[in-house]
């Protein structure tokens, strides 16, 4: 047993050597950490003209107090970026493998078919975390040099310290980087379904973006509570007087259920399908 | 895929069955969350409905806190209350709302309307009271003139509370409760229903059915705590809509402990453009001191829930043109550098209202034109405005209006 597991821990490190070692991944990291830096500078740029102070969700706030660069940045990555480059690199996974003709070889490994998926799972999750955190260090970093941190002004009109909203940000942070769990599992299952990994990157990205549409259409407001998007921008509990755990717990119960049925799916089709490549 | 070897016999071994159980799992406990919600048989000593009613009137303010759902089915168009506009009170006129209230049961409270990335927060605190708008970041600070407070606190709790009564103000359960209870007595019937479940406490129902046919208002059912006496929720049926409350205010969870001290206090922040109200209190005939609009009292027609108010000498094409902007909020939103706002100023004509809704055009999508004027029909409430500047407004079928007017 011990044996194995040492296997394990083996396998893992090497899949996420090898994912945060390649140039794409390297490259989507980079383009994510550009979007606060842009929007940083073109704010900065912007602040004495008509525009100033305009703009959804808190990027009229930013140039007042950096802090909610982390907030703008995170809201303008979550509905499309953060998908595209979680369906990138969960799609890739499996599939990837697959298609470069490396899986039989992974196979061979005395690592059981079961661990080999959990380390690919846990390499796709970090990613999407590394994703979270680096908008929110680099957003902290050039609000920080641009415009400054002050205390925070919450939704609710209330003021907190400068610790506080740091801790509110890094809560939000957190939030959206466990909001995408589900997302990257169904990712994980569409990789075990084909050897063409552009179709899993494609398939992932246009479930978030279908689960967004449907969000809006108020015919389906029975099943809007449960799906896949629909928590994702609760973070904005962080910002009101009282954080509401209850609010949040939902949003998290949701992405459990979707993780649950997407992991176990995928388990069932990688642990019985032929690997021809 | 499996091969043909595989027959149906191993497929309880197949690594299938645990996708399959997982998913059904996940199913269950979807469907079954609202049954167990629901689902207990309540054990409330009986009540009879004049006790109950007047509990509720006489039940002491307790301390609590909570989230409210407020759900309007006005048949109004839905678009027009999206989240274009943040969180606003005129969402409430459509589709579902929250609430997140506070009280300490005595002088102070607070209410949130909240939006997806705003906020609208209502901070009270006896005769002040603070309103804030996140999306426009401006706070309006409401309070009472010097002299009006001496009169305030010579007045009567039930007259100060009355005199207090203000407009912006977010709905809670207790006050479409009170408004319901006052018109009980001479033009209702009163029944206790079968006990319920509200935001998981055991509730009383105490359903109020207008005696009169001539009301929008079918019956309206009030879930009161059983224990606290606190009305939980508020539903009022419309006689147009028998599948749903034209209106439900209604707790989804509900704590009646202290909350905490610092949601009572609000202090404008920084950032923010600040406004000075000052309220006039109304003198004990009703007539606003230091008030030099002199309006015409309005007149009322008809009793109880059949009741129509004809407001006279109301110019609404003059209303709604009168500086659009600070009804839209455009001007706040517009606070660059001077000379960004001297560049604003001359390419902006005066009038325009930017982005935002524009309120006569909202006016005009909402009412439509009936020989009498303009006419605003929802489920429970009609308004008419006629051509020669009457206002005439009751939970009464447009056609009551209009052959009134």
């Amino acid at each position: 047993m011990s044996h194995a597991r040492g296997s394990f821990g083996r396998q893992l490190r090497s899949d996420l050597r090898i994912l945060f070692g390649r140039p794409r991944t390297i490259a989507l990291l980079a383009g994510l950490a550009a979007v606060p830096l842009l929007l940083a500078i073109v704010l900065f740029v912007a602040q004495n003209s008509g525009m100033a102070g305009q703009g959804p969700g808190f990027i009229g706030r930013v140039t007042g107090n950096g802090l909610f660069l982390v907030i703008a940045s995170l809201f303008l990555c979550l509905p499309f970026l953060l998908p595209l480059t979680i369906g990138i690199t969960a799609g890739d996974a499996l599939a990837g493998e697959a298609q470069t003709g490396t899986l039989r070889y992974l196979l061979t490994l005395p690592v059981s078919r079961t661990r080999l998926l959990a380390s690919k799972a846990l390499t796709s999750l970090a990613f999407a975390v590394a994703a979270v955190f680096l908008i929110a260090t680099v957003a902290l970093a050039s609000g920080g040099a641009f415009f400054g941190l002050t205390d925070m002004t919450l939704l609710s009109g209330s003021t907190v310290g400068l610790g506080s909203g740091m801790a509110r940000m890094f809560g939000v942070a957190a939030y959206v980087a466990l909001s995408l769990t589900g997302l990257v599992a169904v990712g994980l299952f569409f990789s075990t379904l084909t050897e063409v990994p552009v179709g899993a990157m494609a398939g992932t990205t246009i479930v978030a973006v279908v689960s967004s549409v449907l969000d809006t259409l108020p015919q389906l407001a029975a099943i809007h509570p449960y799906l896949l998007t629909h928590h994702w921008f609760d973070f904005a509990e962080f910002l009101r007087i009282e954080v509401n755990w209850s609010v949040l717990s939902s949003g998290m119960i949701v992405q459990l259920g979707w993780v649950a049925i997407f992991a176990t799916l995928a388990w069932g089709r990688f642990t019985t399908a032929d690997v021809t490549s | 895929m499996t091969s043909t070897a595989h027959s149906r016999r191993s497929f309880l071994r197949s690594p299938w069955v645990v996708p399959i159980a997982v998913t059904s799992a996940v199913a269950v406990s979807l469907i079954s969350a609202p049954l167990f919600a629901s689902g207990d048989a309540n054990d409330l000593p009986d009540i009879t409905a004049e006790q109950l009613m007047n509990q509720v009137l006489d039940a002491e303010p307790t301390a609590m806190s909570g989230t409210v759902v407020h759900t309007a089915r006005l048949g109004l168009p839905d678009m027009l209350f999206t989240e274009a506009t943040g969180a606003d009170p005129i969402s409430l006129l459509g589709g579902s709302s929250t609430i997140r209230v506070w009280t300490d049961g005595e002088q102070r409270s607070r209410a949130a309307l909240l939006g997806t990335m705003s906020e609208y927060s209502v901070v009270t605190d006896g005769a002040e009271m603070w309103t804030y708008s996140s999306s426009d970041d401006e706070a309006v600070h409401y309070s009472v003139s010097d002299a009006d407070l001496a009169r305030l606190e010579a007045m009567s709790d039930e007259a100060r509370a009355e005199a207090l009564k203000r407009q912006g103000e977010l709905p809670t359960p207790q006050e479409a409760a009170t408004e319901a209870l006052t018109k009980v007595e001479e033009f209702s019937t009163v029944r206790v229903d079968a006990q319920s479940t509200v935001a998981g406490r055991e509730v009383y129902q105490l359903i109020v059915t207008p005696d009169t046919d001539e009301t929008l208002v079918k019956r309206v059912v009030l879930s009161i705590d059983g224990e606290t006496k606190v009305p939980l929720r508020v539903q009022t049926w419309s006689t147009q809509d028998d599948t749903a409350p034209a209106v439900e205010v209604s707790f989804t969870d509900v704590d009646f402990s202290m909350p905490a001290e610092s949601v009572f206090d609000f202090k404008a922040p920084a950032s923010a453009t600040e406004r000075e109200v000052v309220v006039p209190v109304p003198e004990k005939d009703g007539t606003m001191a230091g008030s030099d609009v002199q309006h015409e009292m309005p007149v009322v027609t008809g009793t109880g829930w059949g009741t129509v108010v004809e407001f006279k000498d109301l110019d609404i094409a003059a209303l709604l043109a009168k500086d659009p902007a600070s009804m839209t909020g455009t001007t706040d939103r517009i606070i660059g550098s001077e000379e960004a706002q001297k560049m604003l100023e001359e390419f902006v004509p005066e009038h325009s209202a930017g982005m935002g809704l524009e309120l006569g055009a909202l006016y005009d999508q909402l009412t439509t034109e009936v020989p009498e004027g303009r006419l605003l029909s929802t489920t429970l409430l009609s308004i008419l405005a006629t051509d020669d500047g009457r206002v005439l407004v009751g939970a009464v079928p447009a056609e009551t209006l209009r052959t009134m007017a």
